[in-house]
């Protein structure tokens, strides 16, 4: 239980810390972001009233303690330029809904797959599956993964005759960006679960269960495969939480209207609450993610609670 | 103790693996023969290939090593000509149990205790669920480990290393075998802990009739438990006696060296005697015999011809040319001139 | 060889003259021991064995050479000149590879303003090496120095593992965005970004790297017979940091290439009058719904796909050798 309390309390005080450090970053930025299209004919009285409205003028630390009260209060801002005075936490409430379908179908298909890849390659080590594989692996790895979107995205319409873009009334139109969001994972789940079980299959208590007289395939069921899920684990809401924000590329390409296709929006707008908005949004969603990892594998593994590791991931 | 039943015989065995491109013989024609109920312990320094040899009865040699020729007989059947899983799976925990050195590894860390115990007994002795719960919390009270019903639940980490070793020969015990080998059973251990597990191996041998083979390079654990010893050197048993014969009257003058480097036998005031020269690399062919060249009293043919076996009386037997009537007499060291004496004072002194 | 059967008899026709003591010479004994063991020139070993490993480092450094010399070969046109068809008065615009119609010749063809594709890939090339590397060695200089001294000076351990701690928590895409959108788009500015979310892996190999120099037991036993730290340092250290330093080098250039094309693509990376990979991609996935000029998207593609595949398995194919475990 104190283990629990303690993980918890570190997330909390990472989180604070984070969204004061992006805070703080995002005064830096150019205040053009603040006023949208009619920037340019504003003159300079306009402009600082403008933003003392907005309260950027006052201390840092003022600006600081009202960021705060805000955000208690669930308040993220207005947008500015790209639906002008609509609440940002109704923008990308709408947008996350669109994500979590995305994510979850993509999640359960890479699970499904890279699980099943990663156990074929682990099985047959040197073999045929473990070098078509690795192949695989390295691909999905090394290229940029816009690379393969792209071409994708220009074959899989041609030769299937599947939509280009995304529409949601077209339940054809779901298959490709589906398929472009898996791949990374797939290719993640593939290699993590292999990895871990070769190295479990290397272990002594593998060599005590073959001299008990077990069967590879009964070994590998009973005892290999469980004990390699055990640090994937870890690492599984982290990326399950990843996709679920959705994948800033494929929302995008696909015109998907998720937060990830938002990003690269209000980046190109310079609408500074909004991208702040979604920064602290996905800051909080990767700490989230790697403390319910750390949570499951101590749920999973009874070592976990006894020994207290000094933050060596 | 022994009788005649032999339940093992291993015949002109040799092993080789591939390594770094090369081929290594690991075992090089090495030949035994194991009685019901016995303990025999095969002795020899790191890589003379003691585990290699045994691991070969129960088919876990490594992917890379394989048997080249040579006969395992085993219930009427030749191990050595065993390809496939399904073969080996008949004598593994069933006929042939092992118990591996580090007790610290030798545990799934995620399972129970008991599961693991359990295992075992669903395998091999046709009973599941809560009779074979049973049988495990029983089997682990015989293994001296207190509280059984309560330690059944437990994980490998909230046991000691002496405690996890007696799980580890709880699973191999609740196979069932006929043959249990010990694999360094104690090296990893604690001195102290050391003679109990012994002593717990012993009592359990009586009660499950098992036969024992001990692998181990300590003289301390062979004088303790076996009735048999085999000494290996560089791949082959070069001698193999009832555990006096080779104690107090070695032929070979590698037993010697090894006998003579025990702590116990130094003379006050000189220098322990330790073996000179490193084993032979086993990547190239030996000629001769493998011990000739760290030997002080190698003959010339030790260069060049394999010695055969010379049968020192029906149960000791040695591969060395000093046993050939050609050869000079060479004395043994005065270390074990020195314990030949001692045991036959204390022998005269018993009668 | 082996007799079965336990002989006494002496028809053998052994020389009697065998019998007799050999001389006993103990620096023969020594001889048959094995320990011609090179930790380097077994790790090259291992990895020449590996096929597709030597293929591709024969082709990186193939490219990579040319990247440089491309410049200075003869009949190479400037990657950011608009080509302006003489007859016309107009730009050479989308003019495919090696097209006969046009009488200046395009090797990879032109883009949408007329600049010749050929020279923007390698001058794209250079640029995006050119940031892949800077990246490795700030990642690689920044990364040792704090590893070292988060693993040396034991005073500033659990400061820097909290510190770590925090900062590995947050997506490094999150950094990326927030720190290039905050500054003006520049090669250093790319630079910077990806080195500070780039270094924590470095560190953490590192400072672990410096606990095992100061807690293995062969090291203690090493400093106990009286080995110099020289010594510790080139025969028990140096192998395990120089294999992971490498690793860690040749994977932050694949990493840093996509991230340069991420960045792009999001709309915050170089300025568009820089040719880089991540540029190119841009350029050519505008054009990509006409089957004629996809080209502009295929050849910075492939070029992108060479390089990153390239030092991504060169890397791991080297730790892999440079493993003693692997020396079999």
């Amino acid at each position: 239980m104190k283990y629990y309390v303690t993980r918890l309390f570190r997330s909390f005080l990472t989180l604070m810390i984070v969204i004061t450090i992006v805070f703080l970053l995002m005064r830096m930025m150019p205040i053009e972001g603040y006023f949208g299209s009619g920037f340019d004919k504003l003159d300079a009285g306009q402009i600082e009233a403008k933003l003392k409205n907005l309260g950027l003028l006052d201390p840092l630390p003022v600006q600081l303690k009202n960021f705060y009260i805000s955000l208690l209060k669930g308040d993220l801002g207005q947008s500015i330029t790209y639906r002008p005075k609509v609440d940002n936490t109704k923008i990308l409430g709408d947008k996350l809904i669109t994500s979590l379908r995305f994510g979850v179908a993509s999640l359960t298909l890479s699970l499904i797959v890279g699980l099943s890849l990663g156990i074929l390659m682990a099985r047959h080590k040197g073999k045929f599956w473990d070098k078509f594989g690795t192949c695989y692996v390295v691909g999905a790895n090394a290229v940029p993964a816009v690379i393969y979107y792209l071409l994708i995205q220009v074959f899989f319409t041609d030769i299937f005759k599947l939509p280009l873009l995304f529409d949601k009334s077209v339940p054809k139109s779901w298959i490709l960006p589906i398929l472009c969001l898996s791949l990374v994972t797939t290719a993640y789940y593939a290699m993590w679960i292999r990895r871990y079980m070769v190295d479990e299959l290397n272990k002594d208590y593998v060599r005590l269960a073959r001299a008990k007289g077990l069967k590879s395939k009964e070994i590998m069921i009973r005892h290999v495969m469980r004990n390699a899920f055990v640090p994937m684990a870890q690492y599984l809401p982290a990326s399950i939480l990843y996709t679920v924000a959705g994948s800033i590329y494929v929302e995008s390409l696909f015109s998907i209207p998720g937060t990830g296709g938002l990003l690269v929006t209000v980046i190109q707008r310079q609408d500074n609450t909004l991208v702040q908005a979604l920064v602290l949004l996905y800051s909080s969603i990767g700490i989230v993610g790697l403390m319910l990892g750390d949570i499951l594998m101590s749920a999973f593994d009874p070592r976990i609670k006894l020994s207290h590791e000094g933050g060596s991931r | 103790m022994t009788n005649n039943e032999k339940v093992l015989s291993v015949d002109n065995l040799v092993i080789k693996f591939n390594l770094r491109g090369q081929e290594l013989t690991a075992i090089r024609g090495a030949s035994l023969e194991l009685y019901k109920g016995e303990s025999l312990a095969i002795v020899g320094e790191s890589g003379s290939g003691k585990s290699v040899f045994t691991k070969s009865f129960m088919g876990l040699l490594d992917a890379n090593g394989r048997i080249e020729s040579g006969s395992i007989i085993y219930k009427d059947n030749d191990l050595a000509k065993y390809k496939t899983e399904d073969d080996w799976i008949k004598i593994r925990g069933k006929e042939i149990a092992m118990v591996f050195q580090d007790p610290m590894t030798s545990l799934n860390p995620l399972k129970t205790v008991g599961k693991q115990v359990q295992e075992s007994i669903e395998l091999h002795q046709n009973l599941q669920g809560e009779e074979a719960k049973k049988l495990a919390v029983e089997i682990l009270n015989d293994v001296g480990i207190s509280e059984p019903e309560r330690r059944y639940k437990q994980y490998p980490h909230e046991f000691s290393g002496g405690m996890r070793q007696r799980v580890v020969i709880a699973i191999a015990v609740a196979c069932n075998p006929n043959i249990l080998i010990c694999d360094e059973p104690t090296t990893a251990l604690d001195v102290t802990i050391q003679a109990q597990i012994l002593q717990l191996l012993k009592n359990l041998q009586k009660k499950y009739q098992l036969t024992i083979i001990y692998i181990t390079h300590d003289l301390g654990v062979v004088a303790n438990v076996a009735d048999r010893i085999a000494v290996m050197y560089a791949g082959d048993i070069i001698e193999l006696g009832l555990s006096e014969e080779v104690f107090f009257d070695p032929k070979h003058p590698y037993t010697w060296a090894l006998l003579s480097s025990l702590p116990q036998l130094g003379i006050k005031g000189e220098e322990l005697y330790s073996i000179k020269g490193t084993p032979p690399n086993l990547f190239k062919e030996i000629k001769g015999d493998a011990f000739a060249p760290r030997n002080p009293h190698a003959l010339k043919i030790d260069f060049e011809k394999r010695p055969p076996y010379f049968e020192v009386t029906p149960t000791h037997k040695a591969r060395t040319w000093l046993l050939d009537p050609r050869a000079p007499k060479v004395e043994p060291p005065l270390s074990i001139q020195k314990m030949r004496e001692m045991e036959v004072k204390r022998g005269e002194r018993l009668e | 060889m082996t007799r079965k059967k336990i002989m006494n008899d002496i028809n053998d026709n052994i020389d009697p003259s065998l019998f007799e003591f050999a001389e006993y010479d103990e620096t023969k004994s020594e001889l048959t021991g094995y320990s011609n063991y090179s930790f380097w020139k077994s790790t090259f070993q291992v990895f020449m064995k590996n096929k597709v490993a030597v293929a591709l480092l024969i082709l990186i450094v193939s490219v990579v050479l040319f990247t440089a010399i491309q410049p200075y070969l003869p009949n190479q046109k400037s990657p950011t000149q608009i080509y302006i068809n003489p007859e016309t008065g107009l730009q050479y615009r989308n003019i495919r590879p090696n097209d006969p119609s046009v009488s200046e010749n395009f090797i990879f063809g032109t883009n949408s303003i007329g600049q010749d594709l050929w020279a923007r890939i390698w001058s794209g090339t250079r640029t995006s090496l050119f940031i892949g590397v800077s990246v490795a060695i700030f990642e690689a200089i920044v990364g040792i120095t704090i590893g070292a001294l988060w693993g040396y000076v034991r005073k500033l351990d659990a400061v820097i593992t909290e510190v770590y701690n925090v900062w590995d928590n947050i997506p490094t895409t999150v950094v990326l965005i927030i720190l290039t959108y905050v500054m003006k788009p520049s090669i250093s500015t790319i630079i910077f970004a990806m080195c500070m979310t780039g270094w924590l892996q470095m560190a953490r190999f590192v400072r672990n790297l410096i606990l095992i120099i100061r807690d293995r037991e062969y090291n203690l036993a090493s400093r106990c017979l009286g080995t110099p730290t020289s010594r510790i340092i080139t025969k028990n250290l140096l192998p395990y940091l120089v294999s992971v330093i490498m690793l860690r080098m040749a994977l932050a250039i694949p990493a840093a290439i996509g991230n340069e094309v991420f960045l792009s693509y999001i709309g915050m990376g170089l300025p568009i009058d820089i040719p880089s990979l991540g540029n190119l991609i841009n350029e050519g996935r505008a054009l990509m719904m006409d089957p004629n000029q996809r080209y502009q998207l295929f050849f910075p593609a492939a070029v992108i796909s060479v390089v990153t595949i390239s030092f991504y398995v060169i890397g791991n194919v080297f730790a892999d050798s440079a493993d003693p475990r692997n020396h079999v």
